[in-house]
C-alpha cells in the first residue's frame, strides 16, 4: 500500500470515528430521564446535612420525593415544583440558588476569577518592551 | 493518671515549641549563635510531649479510664477494639490530639533531615521555628479551650455531667459511657479516613513554613521549593487518599449509594486538594523554568490557609448553623488564627516579594509552560468556586438572616466543564514541548491516541451509551491514558533500540530514569480513570425501590432479585438485623445480606449496605425498612463504578513514586533525553 493511500484512510478512520461519536451525542440521551429524581436532586432534605432528597434515605427525604412524585403526576412545570417547596420550606430548600439579587456575587465571582485568570496569563507572555514588572502580576 | 501524663505531654510540648520557635526565629538570622544541641532538644521534646499525649489518650481509651471526661463522653467499655482507637481522634478534642502528633512527627522529620548539613542552614533553622510557632498554638488549644484531659469530677449514670481542667482534681468516674457516633463505628474505614486526611492537611505546613522562611529571609530562587517537594508529594498523596477512602466510606455506609454530595465537609477537604494539585504543578514550572516564583508563594499559603479553613468549617459547627458556632470557643479560636496566618503571611508577602521573585517573561503560550498556566488556572478557578459556594449560604445567612441553598446542581454545572478542560490539559501538557511547541511535534504525539479515544468513544455510542457527558468522559480518559502509554512505548523502545534489549525490558527503566515525571504520568493515569468511573456510573447507573415479602422475585436492570429470609444479630456494641437476598444475574447467584443496625442509645438505626462487585460494576443493595413479614430495598447498579476506587488508589500512591523509585547514578538510556525533549 502506497504511502499516500495509508495516509487517507486513516484520516477516513479518525473522521469516521469521530463522527459516530459526535452524531452519537446529538442524536442524544438515549436514557430517559427520570424528571422525578431530576426535580428531587435540586431539592435539599431539611432534616439532613447538605444532602438532596433523592439522594437521602430518611423518612422526610422519602415522603418529599413523593410530593414530589406527585405534583409531577399533576402536570406541574419543573419551575412550579420548585415554587411549592420553596414556599412551604423558604429559599434554603433549593440546592439551585436561583440568579437574583442575593446571588449576584455568587454567579459573577467565579466568572471575575476566570475573566483576572486569563488576563493575568495572557499578560505574562513575553511582551516586547516589558512594562510591567512580574510581582505586580502576580 | 491518664489525664495528669497526657496534660503533662501538652505542657511538655508547648514548652518545646516554644523553645524551637525563640531558636528557629534567632537562627534564620544568625545561624551560628543557635547549636544544634539546643535545637535538638527542643525537638525531642516536642515529640516526647506530642507522643506522650497521643498514647495517654489512646491508653486510657482502651482501659476505659472514665475519669477522663473525654473518653467517658465519647467511649463506651463495649466499643471494640478498632473504634475504641478511632474515638481517640473521632471528637473535637481528639483530633487536635492527632493534629498535634502528625505536626510533631513532621516537625521531627523536617529536623532529621536539617541534620544532613554540616553547617546549620538558616533557611531550614527558620522553617523549623515557624513550624515550632504552629505547634505552639495547636498545643496551646489543646491546653486551654480543648482541652482533651478534662477530668470527670461528677458522673452521670452514663458518660459525664461536670468536668474540671485541673489535671490533678478528684476525679469521679461514670461506669459507662455512650460510645462513639454509630455512623463512626459502623466501618473500619473510617478510622482510616481521618489520620490520611490529616497527614495530608498538617503536611501542608512543611512547604508553608519553608515559604514564610524563605520571604523572611528574602532568599530567592527555587532552594525552598525543591527542599520540600518530598513533603508536598507525601502530604498530597495522603490527601488524596483520604478524599477517596472518605468517599468510599460514605458510599460503602450512609446506604444511598452516593461518594460525593458536595457538602461543605467534604469540599473543606476538596479545596486544599485543588491548591495542592495547582501548586505541585507550577512549582515544576519554577523548579524548571524559574517562573511563577511569586505565584508559588500564593498557592503554599493558600493550601495552608485552606487546610485551616477547613478544620474551622468541620470543627465549629458553622455549618449546621451560621448562629452556633460561637457557642464552643473553638470556632473562633480557628478564626482568629486563619485571620493570622492569612494578614501575616500576605503582608510579608506583600512587603518580601520584590526581593525573591524576578519572573522570566512566558515564550509562548503554546508550550509546557503554557498548558501548566492553563492547569493553575482551572485548578485555582475551580477552588474558588467550591470556596464562593460553600462560603457564600453561611455569608448570606449571617448578613440577610435569610436561608440560602447551594448544592450539587450548582456545583455539578460548573465543576463538569472545568473537570472536562483540566482532562484536555492532562492529555496535552506532558507531550508538549517546554518553551516554544510546534504544532507538528504535538500532533505526531497525540495523533494515534486520539484515534484510540475516539475509536472507545465511537465503541460507547454503538453500544447505546448515547448520553454527552458519558462518550465525552470515556474520550477524554481514554485520550490522557493513551497519549502517556504512547510516549512510554516510544522512549522505551528508542532506549532499547540504543541497547539492543527487547522493549519491556526498557519500560521500568524508562520511568526509573526520570521518576518525577512518571510519577505524575502514574497519578494521570489514574486520574482518567476516575473520571471515566465518574462518567460513566453516574450516566449509566439505575435505582429502584422495592417492597418484598420472603420468596417474592423482582426484576431489575438484568438482575433477578429474591428476598429469601431475615436474620437477627447480637453482637457488643449493636443489635443487626439484617435480609438475605439472593440475586442473580446471567446463572450467577450471590446471596447479599444488607443489615440495619441497631446501636444502644441511638434511636436511628444505621444501615450497611450490601454490594456485589464485578468487573461490571457494582449490585447495591441498601436496607431501608424491615418487619412486618416484608422488607423494603433501596437497590442501585453502578456499572464500572470501581474505576472510580481503583484511579483514585493509583493517583494517591503514584504521588509517591518519586520518592520511593530513585533515580539510578547513571543510566546509559536514551531515555532521559527524550524526557528532557518532551
Amino acid at each position: 500500500m502506497s504511502e499516500s493511500l495509508r495516509k487517507i484512510l486513516a484520516g477516513a478512520v479518525t473522521v469516521g470515528l469521530a463522527i459516530v461519536v459526535v452524531v452519537g451525542i446529538v442524536i442524544g440521551d438515549s436514557t430517559p430521564q427520570d424528571r422525578v429524581q431530576a426535580l428531587g436532586s435540586s431539592i435539599k432534605c431539611p432534616v439532613c446535612q447538605g444532602e438532596a432528597i433523592a439522594d437521602s434515605p430518611s423518612e422526610t427525604a422519602t415522603a418529599m420525593m413523593d410530593v414530589v412524585a406527585e405534583k409531577v403526576e399533576e402536570g406541574l412545570s419543573d419551575d412550579q415544583v420548585f415554587e411549592y417547596f420553596r414556599v412551604r420550606y423558604g429559599d434554603g430548600i433549593l440546592l439551585d440558588p436561583r440568579f437574583e439579587a442575593k446571588t449576584l456575587l455568587l454567579w459573577l465571582l467565579p466568572l471575575a476569577a476566570v475573566g483576572l485568570g486569563v488576563v493575568m496569563i495572557l499578560r505574562r507572555r513575553q511582551a516586547p518592551a516589558p512594562t510591567v514588572s512580574g510581582e505586580e502580576l502576580s | 493518671m491518664t489525664a495528669l501524663a497526657g496534660y503533662f505531654g501538652i505542657v511538655l510540648a508547648m514548652a518545646s515549641a516554644f523553645v524551637l520557635a525563640l531558636l528557629g526565629l534567632r537562627g534564620m538570622h544568625h545561624p551560628h549563635r543557635v547549636s544544634r544541641r539546643h535545637l535538638e532538644l527542643a525537638v525531642f521534646g516536642l515529640m516526647a510531649g506530642g507522643g506522650l499525649a497521643f498514647l495517654a489518650l489512646e491508653l486510657g481509651l482502651l482501659a476505659d479510664d472514665f475519669s477522663v471526661a473525654y473518653i467517658a463522653d465519647h467511649s463506651a467499655t463495649t466499643t471494640p477494639f478498632v473504634y475504641k482507637l478511632a474515638t481517640g481522634w473521632a471528637a473535637l478534642e481528639g483530633s487536635i490530639v492527632l493534629w498535634g502528633l502528625v505536626l510533631v512527627v513532621f516537625t521531627l522529620t523536617v529536623y532529621l533531615r536539617s541534620r544532613r548539613d554540616k553547617e546549620i542552614n538558616p533557611l531550614w533553622v527558620g522553617a523549623l521555628g515557624i513550624m515550632g510557632l504552629i505547634t505552639l498554638y495547636f498545643f496551646g488549644l489543646m491546653a486551654t479551650i480543648a482541652n482533651p484531659f478534662q477530668v470527670c469530677v461528677e458522673a452521670a449514670s452514663i458518660g459525664c455531667l461536670e468536668t474540671s481542667n485541673v489535671p490533678w482534681a478528684t476525679a469521679m468516674a461514670p461506669l459507662e459511657g455512650p460510645g462513639p457516633n454509630p455512623l463512626l463505628q459502623n466501618h473500619p474505614l473510617m478510622a482510616v479516613h481521618p489520620p490520611l486526611l490529616y497527614i495530608g492537611y498538617v503536611g501542608m505546613t512543611v512547604p508553608f513554613a519553608f515559604a514564610i522562611s524563605a520571604l523572611i529571609r528574602g532568599e530567592s530562587g527555587a532552594g525552598w521549593l525543591r527542599q520540600t517537594r518530598s513533603w508536598t508529594l507525601v502530604a498530597w498523596s495522603f490527601l488524596t487518599a483520604g478524599i477517596v477512602i472518605g468517599g468510599l466510606w460514605s458510599y460503602e455506609v450512609l446506604g444511598w449509594g452516593g461518594y460525593w454530595a458536595w457538602d461543605p465537609v467534604e469540599n473543606a477537604s476538596f479545596m486544599p486538594w485543588l491548591v495542592a494539585t495547582a501548586f505541585i504543578h507550577s512549582s515544576v514550572v519554577q523548579q524548571r523554568r524559574g517562573m511563577l516564583q511569586a505565584w508559588n508563594f500564593i498557592l503554599v499559603i493558600a493550601t495552608f490557609s485552606l487546610t485551616i479553613l477547613g478544620t474551622f468549617l468541620t470543627r465549629s459547627g458553622i455549618i449546621a448553623s451560621v448562629h452556633s458556632f460561637t457557642q464552643s470557643p473553638i470556632g473562633p479560636a480557628l478564626l482568629w488564627f486563619l485571620m493570622v496566618i492569612l494578614v501575616g503571611s500576605l503582608s510579608l508577602f506583600a512587603t518580601r516579594i520584590h526581593l525573591v521573585a524576578s519572573s522570566p517573561r512566558l515564550t509562548s503560550l503554546a508550550s509546557r509552560e503554557g498548558v501548566f498556566l492553563l492547569n493553575n488556572l482551572l485548578l485555582t478557578v475551580f477552588a474558588f468556586i467550591v470556596l464562593i459556594g460553600t462560603l457564600y449560604p453561611m455569608f448570606a445567612e449571617a448578613v440577610s438572616g435569610s436561608q440560602l441553598g447551594v448544592g450539587r446542581p450548582f456545583f455539578d454545572r460548573l465543576a463538569i466543564p472545568i473537570s472536562f478542560a483540566l482532562l484536555l490539559a492532562m492529555g496535552l501538557g506532558p507531550i508538549t514541548p517546554f518553551r516554544q511547541a510546534r504544532g507538528s511535534v504535538v500532533w505526531e504525539r497525540i495523533r494515534n491516541p486520539l484515534r484510540v479515544a475516539l475509536a472507545a468513544g465511537a465503541g460507547a455510542v454503538l453500544f447505546g451509551n448515547r448520553d454527552g457527558y458519558l462518550v465525552l468522559g470515556v474520550v477524554a480518559g481514554t485520550f490522557v491514558i493513551s497519549v502517556i502509554l504512547r510516549q512510554l512505548w516510544v522512549t522505551a523502545s528508542r532506549a532499547a533500540a540504543k541497547q539492543g534489549t527487547p522493549v519491556w525490558r526498557s519500560f521500568w527503566r524508562t520511568m526509573r530514569s526520570d521518576p518525577g515525571y512518571w510519577g505524575g504520568q502514574l497519578s494521570h493515569i489514574g486520574v482518567a480513570l476516575l473520571a471515566m468511573g465518574i462518567a460513566i456510573s453516574a450516566n449509566q447507573g439505575a435505582d429502584t425501590q422495592l417492597v418484598l415479602e420472603p420468596g417474592q422475585t423482582a426484576q431489575f436492570a438484568g438482575h433477578e432479585i429474591t428476598y429469601l429470609e431475615d436474620f437477627e444479630r447480637d453482637e457488643v456494641n449493636r443489635l443487626v438485623l439484617g435480609a438475605r437476598v439472593e440475586v442473580t444475574h446471567s446463572g450467577n447467584t450471590v446471596v447479599l445480606e444488607p443489615r440495619l443496625n441497631r446501636y444502644a442509645r441511638s434511636s436511628q438505626p444505621v444501615a450497611t449496605p450490601s454490594v456485589d462487585t464485578s468487573l461490571r460494576g457494582d449490585f447495591y443493595l441498601s436496607l431501608t425498612g424491615i418487619g412486618g413479614g416484608r422488607i423494603s430495598l433501596d437497590v442501585f447498579w453502578f456499572p464500572f463504578i470501581w474505576l472510580i476506587w481503583v484511579g483514585g488508589v493509583l493517583a494517591a500512591a503514584a504521588g509517591m513514586f518519586s520518592l520511593i523509585v530513585k533515580k539510578p547514578a547513571r543510566v546509559a538510556t536514551g531515555a532521559e533525553e527524550e524526557s528532557e525533549r518532551v
